[in-house]
């Protein structure tokens, strides 16, 4: 189990594995949605040294802006 | 002549020396993205990549800056590659106004070699990576996505094709981004209403005609085919998708049908834009994949996309001025002389026209601004004169410079509908507009003193010819 670099939630799961074996593993995380792989640098795998400016609250995400806005259905 | 496929295109390139094989392995992060973005710093004249070893992959090949400089676009209509841009815009121009050539139906397609419903799983079927280092995933950021209008299906032109960044968000789901003022939010928007699912068909790897023509801003009813057919100079082949009636390219690698979930948004992005910037954290809409048919073998198409200028640029400039040009001319047919919309999709334009009488070249402006591409983008809109070439911005700037006061030619129109990606609009999707109108003032508007403009050395042109010929030998 890894975690999500961007949210630090624990409930990633793994989706893809390379077709060579043992190149690298890709990592879903389905509360932010965040996707990366295994060999990417450390500033994109590790929580810690993900840029700030673009790390995720899961809190926030209920409350982000619908585009588009899902319409009234009609009667 | 039309490219019968990609292949075909990527062939073109090779042969005209447009195209750069990279046979040393690459990591698809950072290496696909860097690699990208590197090329579009080296110039506008700059070939095709095509990555053909890459890291964890058995034979994946995937292409970049297919269409990313102007040799490669010239390529794209058939041109000689070393055709001057403006010359680019006025042949563009006049195949625009061939439209519409009906379309060349066939009943097979490459792309149904191989058929995957059962267990798809996008992850292993695409080699897909980070393009930016910011982005919130993998995305899918040059294929067409086909939709048609829900309430008037039967309508061939009001189907639409059109590019759309997709983010994978799982093994058979991707995220959409439908703009509002982009034709597949209206489809979106009627089968939402009705609580229906919007099917799609999505195709990857097509021939630079199609693809340029799906980013150009059409009018909501013209086809994107039969305008495809109008750019290459013959019927545009297309097939129908199997799961529902929608038409794609005939010659697309990979073909992705699935629909757009009624009523559901999903946090998605961010995004390294063509703007510059990032854009994401917001919800939309998911798509189900339900059918994936490809190629054996595929070749995987993607497009570098940041901090103007990259392919975007090549691929939505002359193609987003020519709609424009053409609009503009229906009003005003005898004054419109050229337009130059390549700057950020359009947020900044260029006009270049005869001024009838006083306030003339304003009334251009605001024109411009009301035409279907105007709603979501010009921003700013400059006019000039017709002796100033618009596509010659030393030229622009001297107009600016010299033909402008502000106190008279600065128009800021309030709280206008721009697209949602301006980083600039607030709340976002709502932007002030300015016209900057840099043409000389026209009677009965007399200020300044513009009797006396600087005209050439009466010997002039047959020196430029006999220097020309000079410096050529």
């Amino acid at each position: 189990m890894k975690t999500c670099p961007r949210c630090e939630s624990k409930k990633t799961e793994t989706v893809s594995q390379s077709p060579v074996k043992g190149a690298w593993e890709v990592y879903l995380c389905p509360v932010c949605m965040f996707t990366w792989r295994s060999s990417e640098p450390e500033s994109i795998t590790n929580p810690e040294k993900y840029n700030k400016a673009f790390k995720v609250d899961p809190q926030d995400i209920p409350h982000a802006a619908k585009v588009p806005p899902v319409p009234e259905k009609r009667a | 002549m039309a490219y019968r496929d990609f292949r075909d295109f990527l062939k073109t390139l090779e042969n005209e020396g447009q195209l750069l094989n990279i046979n040393e392995e690459v990591m698809p992060e950072p290496d696909l993205g860097s690699a990208a973005r590197a090329i579009s710093n080296l110039g506008d004249k700059t070939p095709a990549l095509l990555f053909n070893r890459i890291n964890g992959y058995h034979n994946a090949r995937i292409a970049m800056n297919v269409i990313g400089s102007w040799p490669n676009h010239a390529l794209m209509m058939g041109l000689p590659k070393n055709t001057p841009l403006k010359e680019q815009f006025f042949e563009f121009a006049k195949r625009y106004g061939q439209f519409p050539v009906p379309v060349q139906r066939e009943e097979t397609a490459p792309f149904q070699e191989v058929e995957i419903t059962d267990d798809i799983n996008l992850f292993d079927i695409l080699p897909l990576f980070r393009l930016n280092q910011s982005d919130g995933g993998f995305y899918i950021d040059k294929a067409v996505v086909v939709s048609c209008d829900v309430e008037d299906p039967d309508h061939f032109g009001k189907q639409n094709v059109g590019i759309y960044r997709l983010q994978v968000k799982g093994k058979d789901r991707l995220g959409i981004q439908p703009v509002p003022q982009h034709d597949i939010a209206i489809h979106l928007r009627q089968a939402e209403e009705r609580g229906e699912n919007l099917k799609v068909a999505i195709a990857l790897g097509n021939e630079p005609v199609i693809t340029t023509v799906a980013a150009t801003p059409l009018l909501y009813d013209q086809s994107e085919y039969e305008m495809a057919g109008a750019i290459q100079g013959e019927p545009y082949k297309i097939v129908k998708a199997k799961d529902t009636d929608l038409d794609l390219p005939w010659g697309a690698e990979v073909v992705l049908e699935g629909e757009i979930i009624a009523g559901e948004r999903e946090f998605e992005g961010p995004f390294g834009e063509f703007t510059g910037h990032y854009s994401g954290g917001r919800s939309m809409p998911i798509i189900k994949i339900n059918r994936v048919c490809h190629r054996k073998n595929p070749i995987f198409e993607y497009l570098y996309l940041g901090m103007p200028w990259t392919e975007i640029d090549y691929m939505m400039g002359l193609n987003t001025c020519v709609p424009l040009y053409q609009q503009l001319k229906e009003a005003f047919p005898n004054e419109i002389v050229a337009v130059n919309a390549m700057y950020t999709h359009g947020l900044l334009a260029i006009i270049s026209t005869k001024s009838r009488y006083g306030g003339f070249a304003k009334a251009v402006g605001m024109r411009a601004l009301t035409t279907p591409h105007g709603l979501g983008y010009c921003k700013m809109v400059i006019v000039v004169d017709e002796d100033v070439d618009p596509f010659n911005l030393p030229q622009v700037m001297w107009a600016l410079s010299t033909k402008m006061h502000a106190k008279h030619d600065a128009v800021i129109i309030p709280d206008l509908s721009v697209l949602p990606l301006d980083p600039g609009s607030e709340p976002a999707g709502i932007t002030h507009k300015m016209i900057l109108d840099a043409t000389t003032p026209t009677a009965p508007e007399t200020r300044g003193h513009y009797s006396q403009p600087l005209d050439s050395p009466l010997e002039t042109e047959k020196w430029e010819k006999i220097l020309k010929v000079m410096l050529n030998k």
